[in-house]
């Protein structure tokens, strides 16, 4: 392991590599920042940029937007009570205050020192557990596969909310039927392609992700009205001291070391992600804090913050465990980052740890240099980056659309992608007036085809059967998982619902 | 039944599973595939079912609360759909146009249409923009952009 830990170490600490983290953390910064693009649509909008990198330096690039976005939109639900991205709504809730009682620059500080913390922390367990997943996932078979994959598909669908459970299912068979268009990977037989030669490779993943994600947000943004409005709205926060007392410092600490151990291992689950994990962090300290504290929960409590932001860097680390290890991505930002390793003909899963262990190993250290650059760059330029918002909206979103489409173009240099484009931005932006998340689409999308290739063994193997499905404890004890986590959301409504029934009996 | 956002929106899918399931008996299949137990005609109809399935449930379930009222007024749509017709008419022009002058169109005009209406502006922001990320793609960065087809002419 420490040999790969040092393959890791000399990658990432290449000059060139250094600076893909140091720009990828900038770049990430200023695009979180803006509210309405997070995470996922920063790192869909860097995937044009990686195409002509090496996939390491592409990956790590990625990794450091990834974490800069997460950043970026703390800084505008702190600065602005304005989330860039839903993993920092939870954010806002003590942040805003604290801004609002003119102490932005220290509750700034905090963050960074928290989502620091819990990045490091993340860090060090993935260094241990990825490597020990692997192994594992050595020996898994192409059921194992199978379920492992509608267990990813499951949760996203079954974290994603209450009253959306059935549309994120929706959307995932919406993302494995486009997975279905073009050639079939097993035959060869042409389908949905309506003779088009230009739907023969079926439909690209990064034409797919920018439409949906980039494109597709700032029209709902404009659609909104609010066109990214930041600019009158940043002007007034003036940053104060960035300073921390000991007395805060040993307030926060066990807060801290808490929700990153926790974060961690809510983002390793898959579909759960850094939003679950950050709104439970922040609901486990308001329990567990004394009643003197927890009134001021909501009014600024340096405990309210400091959980999420943890735990919310923590979880995106953890996200990166089933990705690299089983190559099965844990959120929709990990899900773009699949789709572009195998663009770059990497397949993450059991075999990247010992096939490109300078790609494994050097995506987790470049983490931890993406969260020190976070601190130690971007934290004091804050005040700068945030003048970058003072673009006029109308020249910003323009600017945001022409990235958008140039770099699907540049990719494949045919203007029938720029076409596509807009028809499946129409389609999103429609599916986003109806509240359907986007998500688990693109889950689907990128599973889709490695899905249909496991089943179809497994189904070739046991000679149609799905007996597959119980004859192996390992498929069948993640199948299980699958519909626990399935009918989860139900069950607890029923319980509550039998709970509150009970109660007004016995009234 | 009152048709709320969701059961449109299930009524809408219901339709798009039943013509995905109603176009994959078109996959054309090789001798014997019949007999497998999965070709490229298996995953296709399973999808539409499973799409059928979630569509009858969205239905007929009770719907869901509805959720932050976003209010989108016409003026916004048509912006939204403005924007899309430009870049759409950006695709039809960048292999005649060539790329700097179709990105410079683009822009300006996308500028204009979300309100700039400074000329000083809208030509700053859109010309040098396009003539430098041109020169950056083409003679930094090595990329081949193919030039106008009117230059052939």
């Amino acid at each position: 392991m420490f040999e790969g830990v040092f393959t890791g170490l000399s990658t990432a600490l290449m000059p060139f590599n250094i600076m893909m983290v140091v720009v990828g953390c900038f770049a990430g910064t200023f695009i979180g920042m803006l509210p309405g693009l997070g995470p996922i649509s920063a790192v869909a909008l860097m995937i044009p940029i990686t195409y002509t990198l090496d996939p390491s330096s592409g990956i790590i690039l990625m990794a450091g937007v990834y974490y800069g976005a997460v950043f970026g939109g703390s800084t505008s639900s702190i600065l602005i009570n304005a989330p860039g991205c839903a993993s920092t709504l939870v954010t806002t809730f003590d942040g805003y205050p604290l801004a609002q009682k003119n102490q932005a620059g220290k509750a700034l500080a905090l963050a960074a020192y928290s989502s620091f913390c819990g990045g490091t922390v993340g860090a060090i367990i993935l260094i241990f557990a990825a490597p020990a997943l692997a192994s594992v996932s050595l020996s898994f078979q192409s059921s194992d596969y199978f379920a492992l994959m509608v267990l990813g598909l499951t949760s996203v669908a079954a974290f994603s909310g209450k009253g959306q459970v059935i549309k994120a299912m929706m959307m995932t068979v919406f993302g494995l039927m486009i997975a279905t268009v073009g050639n079939d990977v097993i035959t060869g037989a042409p389908r949905y392609t309506f003779g088009q030669m230009d739907l023969v490779d079926g439909i690209s993943f990064l034409l797919l992700a920018m439409a949906t994600f980039a494109l597709a947000e700032v029209m709902m943004t404009i659609m909104r009205g609010k066109m990214f409005s930041t600019s009158e709205t940043m002007q007034p926060v003036a940053l104060s001291s960035m300073k921390l007392s000991l007395d805060e410092v040993k307030e926060v600490a066990p807060t801290i070391a808490r929700s990153s151990v926790f974060g961690f291992i809510v983002g390793v689950l898959p579909g759960a992600g850094a939003t679950i994990a950050s709104f439970l962090a922040y609901g486990l300290e308001r329990n567990l804090a004394p009643e003197r504290l927890r009134k001021m929960f909501g009014k600024g409590a340096l405990r309210g913050l400091a959980a999420p932001e943890s735990a919310n860097n923590a979880a995106s680390t953890g996200s990166f465990v089933p990705l690299l290890t089983l190559g099965i991505p844990g959120s929709g930002t990990t899900a773009i980052m699949l789709g572009a390793l195998i663009a770059y003909g990497i397949q993450p899963g059991p075999r990247l740890y010992v096939d490109h262990p300078d790609v494994f190993w050097s995506v987790i250290i470049s983490m931890y240099f993406g969260n020190l650059v976070l601190l130690v760059l971007n934290l004091p330029l804050i005040p700068y980056i945030s003048r970058l918002l003072a673009i006029p909206p109308q020249i910003l979103n323009p600017l945001i659309i022409f990235f958008s489409i140039i770099g699907v173009y540049l990719v494949s240099f045919n203007t029938f992608d720029i076409q596509m484009m807009v028809f499946i931005t129409l389609i999103a932006v429609g599916l986003k007036m109806l509240d359907f998340p986007m998500a688990p689409m693109l889950l689907g999308f990128i599973l889709g085809g490695m899905l249909e290739k496991n089943l179809s063994r497994a189904l070739v193997v046991s000679d149609g059967s799905f007996d597959f499905l119980w004859n192996r404890p390992l498929t069948f004890s993640i199948m299980c998982i699958t519909l626990i986590i399935l009918l989860l959301p139900w069950l607890l409504n029923l319980g509550r619902r039998l709970g509150t029934r009970l109660l007004s009996a016995a009234d | 039944m009152n048709l709320t956002k969701d059961r449109f929106g299930g009524l809408l899918f219901l339709l798009v599973s039943a013509t995905y399931g109603y176009y994959a008996a078109d996959i054309p299949l090789l001798p014997g595939d019949k007999f497998e137990p999965f070709h490229a005609q298996t995953m296709p109809y399973w999808l539409s079912s499973l799409g059928i399935f979630f569509s009858f449930l969205l239905i007929g379930l009770k719907p869901a609360p509805p959720s932050e009222n976003e209010s989108i007024s016409n003026s916004n749509l048509v912006l939204m759909l403005g924007l899309m017709a430009f870049t759409f008419a950006f695709s039809i022009a960048l292999p005649w146009l060539g790329f700097p002058i179709t990105t410079s169109i683009f822009l300006a005009s996308s500028y204009w249409l979300l309100g700039e209406r400074r000329l000083k502006m809208l030509l700053f922001a859109s010309v040098p923009f396009a003539l430098v990320f041109w020169l950056l793609l083409t003679e930094v960065l090595d990329v081949y952009i193919a030039p106008a087809r009117f230059i052939f002419w």
